[in-house]
């Protein structure tokens, strides 16, 4: 499985290729992090940052958020407050589902409610 | 069935074809003057967010719980227009009541498809509706008003303040028909064309809303030319959309409403387009009798003394966006602002 330093700069060394705005120097500075912070990030020579730096770094690469702080080893806080407030549920729920083919969790459907009227 | 997908309801017919499926979003627009003038069509101004019922049911009154469906929140005299996308082209026929009043005949709800006069609007030739249909080929804008206070237009039709929302029923072209149509129009590789245009304690009874009539707009709601016997009568979906003063939203949902949209005067000062709707061959129904009867909200409220609409003021659209229903066209409804 990739590592998440891998995964970004597989990512941003692609990028880079077609744009030259996509230096290791310039997505540090648009992303607000030292570059060296970021080079060590790559090379999995420091832990993941935290979370909205890690938001931040997936919307400049454009990858997908919770892609990106899954590799980081988080969970987004969104999702951590959804489990938060009803544990027993959701952790039932993910462990049911989760060898689940994709194309059978995304059948899962929330149908809108037709009551009494 | 009926998903809520991002603030669309998508309708879905599995059993009928996997074509089958109906986008219809909620739009949020300017509310146009009701100055006894005929006004062009007001741009979209991004879809109302939707919200199942059932995940704020503690905040919120047993009627709504028990009728299920989705809500959504308005600010008093906000407009609203309704656009219907069929993706793949599948014919659906369907049907737009508030207050349980049609907005194209004025009848009381029920179900089923009715002709003579047509209670329904026919996807995807008939791009989106804007309000009531008061004479053939004139429409009066969708205006939330809260519920009791005598300006909604059910209250007008039936007295009484009973339901208030908005109500949507969808149903499909039958299988066989369909298979029919595309068989014949494969050469012409017609796609539907997108035609984007632009609590803690239970909240009280008063944050309600219903939809009365505003001002006067060109629109034509276009005669169904199917056989009625090529509509799928057992296959319906139907959905309850409520409306939540968004005054209040906040305290039933915990997330902020849209903020206030611009007046049509600010829109059309700043320069930004309207829109001009036409579809060649496409006859349109007749208005009905029982809507062109009911009064504006603007009029009630000089009626009532009241002052329900807080700017009224008649603009004059220096920049009209024709729109057609040729799918070449990059056809845009849309105002940013």
């Amino acid at each position: 499985m990739t590592t998440l330093g891998d995964f970004l700069r597989e990512r941003r060394e692609a990028l880079r290729e077609g744009d030259r705005r996509y230096s290791l120097r310039q997505v540090a500075q648009r992303v607000g992090v030292e570059p060296s912070f970021l080079s060590k990030v790559e090379r999995g020579e420091s832990p993941p940052p935290s979370e909205d730096t890690l938001r931040r770094l997936a919307a400049e690469l454009a990858l997908d958020a919770d892609t990106v702080l899954a590799l980081a080893g988080k969970v987004s806080r969104d999702l951590q407050e959804v489990i938060r407030r009803r544990p027993m549920l959701f952790a039932a729920l993910i462990r049911e589902l989760k060898d689940l083919p994709d194309h059978a969790v995304l059948r899962l459907v929330r149908e809108v409610r037709d009551g009494d009227w | 069935m009926i998903e809520l997908r991002g603030d669309s309801l998508v309708f879905s017919f599995p059993d009928v074809h996997p074509d089958a499926r109906l986008e219809v979003e909620l739009q949020r627009t300017l509310r146009i003057p009701d100055d006894g003038r005929n006004h062009a069509l007001p741009p979209g101004l991004g879809c109302f967010p939707l919200r199942h019922v059932d995940d704020h049911a503690a905040r919120l009154p047993a009627e709504w719980v028990r009728r299920g469906g989705v809500m959504l929140p308005m600010y008093q005299a906000e407009a609203l227009w309704i656009r219907f996308r069929s993706p793949a082209g599948y014919p659906f026929a369907v049907k737009v009541a508030t207050g349980k009043i049609n907005a194209v005949t004025g009848e009381r709800w029920r179900d089923g498809l009715n002709r003579g006069p047509q209670d329904y609007v026919a996807v995807p030739g008939q791009p989106w509706l804007d309000g009531y249909v008061v004479e053939k080929g004139f429409i009066r804008q969708f205006v939330a008003m809260p519920l009791g206070a005598g300006y909604t237009a059910e209250e007008q039709v039936t007295g009484a303040a009973e339901h208030g929302g908005l109500q949507v029923m969808a149903l499909p072209l039958k299988r066989e028909a369909w298979e029919r149509m595309v068989a014949e129009r494969a050469e012409q590789a017609r796609k539907a064309p997108p035609m984007p245009r632009f609590a803690a304690a239970p909240a009280p009874a008063s944050m309600a809303m219903g939809l009365g009539a505003g001002g006067r707009m060109k629109q034509e709601i276009y005669r169904d030319t199917m056989p009625m016997e090529d509509w799928d009568l057992r296959a319906s979906s139907r959905c309850f959309v409520h409306i939540a003063n968004s005054l209040v939203w906040r305290s039933i949902t915990g997330t902020e409403p849209p903020t206030v949209p611009p007046t049509a005067e600010e829109y059309t000062r700043a320069g930004l387009p309207w829109f001009d709707y036409y579809a060649e061959g496409r006859q349109a129904v007749e208005g009905s009798g029982i809507l062109a009867a009911i009064k504006s909200v603007f009029t009630l409220g000089k009626e009532k003394g009241d002052v329900p609409l807080p700017e009224n003021t008649p603009v004059d659209p220096v920049h009209v966006v024709p729109l057609h229903e040729k799918p070449a066209s990059a056809t845009v409804r849309e105002g940013a602002f």
